[in-house]
């Protein structure tokens, strides 16, 4: 009973911290069951996997409903960040554990330097509408306004193309399949590591695509579902998610998520950051201690 | 589905890209609650049961036709299976409606996406019972 309400605990301490960082909670939960639960690595993944869909779909939801998600581009690379996570899913199946180890370490060392380089949000005006950070694994959200309904084109405006159809408001879609290769590589890192890839991709929309970061994180947040959906079904009939794990950590992430989505506006996280990082460094070194049996 | 537009002279969809969207998010943020719901019973099972995550042997592997009976008999892992699946089928959820959608808005290269993208999906499950048989 014990190790149920601190798995609850835990998974719900990484859905606030996940969300007031701007981050997911794969990157905080598969260590959390490595290394404080003893859950094997491949079982720690497929829970995580879980977990990112929760977040995902209540994430998505809110977004689609405010308009800031861009469905149709999501749509669009999705299919390819599921075909990465496809791939990915079977490979997580052929390498050995301590290759998936040294790989996690090296993600999160790329997180924790990310974080160090990111600069802080401006504080939101008062006029401008303010949304909840995204609940996948996103990075904070710098430009803090919602965009403008798209404009209809009058009718004698010739139609345009399939790649500006996945345009917004103000912005164009550029670099495509830079952007379709990017999310392969996403949806591999995803489905063998367990987290919901948005380290990759919303740098990848923003800076390749031209997509605004707050369309862009909103998007990745939509994505992040049929991604590790495409992986979690791998390790669900291959019998690695435990229901007494996955149940507890699903539950704990939600609710932490859910708060942390509601207060992260009133909280200045720069010294939570700084934690998070010295956190992320120290799991990093504890997980290539483990890859390489040291 | 679709009507005459007078004045511009093409099919207009009467389902728009505003109220797919909301559709989509009806159903993911109702989804949501109720996966969370079926899992909050199955923890709390689980919690009553003194059954420790932990250290509890075997888990119980993921078998669809046994979910209905394990529900109904109140064990935790009917409960905790129903949420998991439930969360897991989403996002297949989510394309299909969108498809759905894009088809009724006469959007079919969007409509063939999502269908591409529940191939992969497929892919992935057939994959996944190839390696497990």
């Amino acid at each position: 009973m014990t190790a149920g309400v601190v798995l609850l605990a835990g998974g719900f301490a990484a859905g606030l911290f996940g969300s007031l960082l701007g981050l997911g909670g794969g990157i905080l939960i598969v260590p959390l069951l490595t290394l404080g639960f003893g859950v094997p690595l491949r079982g720690a993944v497929a829970v995580s996997l879980v977990s990112v869909i929760v977040t995902s779909s209540a994430g998505a939801g809110v977004y689609l409903q405010r308009h800031v998600a861009n469905l149709r581009l999501g749509m669009v690379l999705e299919l390819f960040t599921a075909s990465g996570a496809l791939i990915g899913g079977l490979v997580a199946f052929m390498l050995p554990v301590q290759a998936l180890e040294g790989l996690f370490a090296a993600l999160m060392a790329w997180v924790a330097i990310s974080m160090i380089r990111r600069r802080d949000p401006p504080r939101p005006a008062a006029a401008v509408r303010v949304l909840p950070p995204p609940d996948g694994d996103q990075p904070p959200v710098p430009d803090a306004v919602v965009p403008e309904e798209p404009a209809e084109l009058p009718a004698d405006v010739a139609q345009p193309s399939f790649t500006d159809r996945l345009g917004g408001a103000g912005y164009q879609v550029r670099h495509l399949p830079v952007g379709m290769a990017g999310s392969v590589g996403a949806g591999v890192v995803s489905a063998m590591l367990g987290v919901g890839g948005g380290i990759i991709k919303v740098p990848l929309m923003h800076l390749v695509l031209g997509v605004p970061l707050r369309v862009a994180t909103a998007t990745s947040n939509m994505m992040i579902g049929v991604t590790a959906t495409s992986s979690a079904v791998i390790y669900l009939l291959r019998d690695e998610i435990d229901p007494f794990v996955a149940g507890p950590t699903a539950v704990g992430v939600f609710l932490g998520a859910s708060l942390g989505s509601r207060i992260a506006h009133r909280i200045d996280v720069r010294v939570l950051r700084w934690l998070f990082v010295v956190m992320l460094v120290y799991t990093a070194i504890e997980m290539s201690r483990k890859a390489l049996a040291l | 589905m679709s009507g005459e537009g007078g004045a511009v002279g093409r099919t207009q969809p009467r389902l728009d890209a505003a109220a797919i969207e909301a559709i989509i998010a009806r159903l993911l943020v109702v989804g949501t609650y109720l996966a969370m719901a079926f899992i909050l019973v199955g923890v709390l099972g689980m919690l009553a049961g003194s059954i420790d995550p932990m250290n509890h042997g075997t888990p119980p592997p993921f078998d669809l036709s046994r979910v209905p009976g394990d529900v109904i008999a109140l064990r935790p892992e009917g409960f905790l299976w129903l949420g998991i699946g439930t969360v897991i089928a989403l996002p297949i959820g989510r394309v299909v409606v969108a498809g759905v959608g894009f088809l009724a808005t006469q959007d079919r290269r969007l409509a063939l996406v999502s269908l591409a993208v529940l191939l992969v999906v497929t892919v992935s499950i057939l994959a996944a019972l190839g390696l497990s048989g």
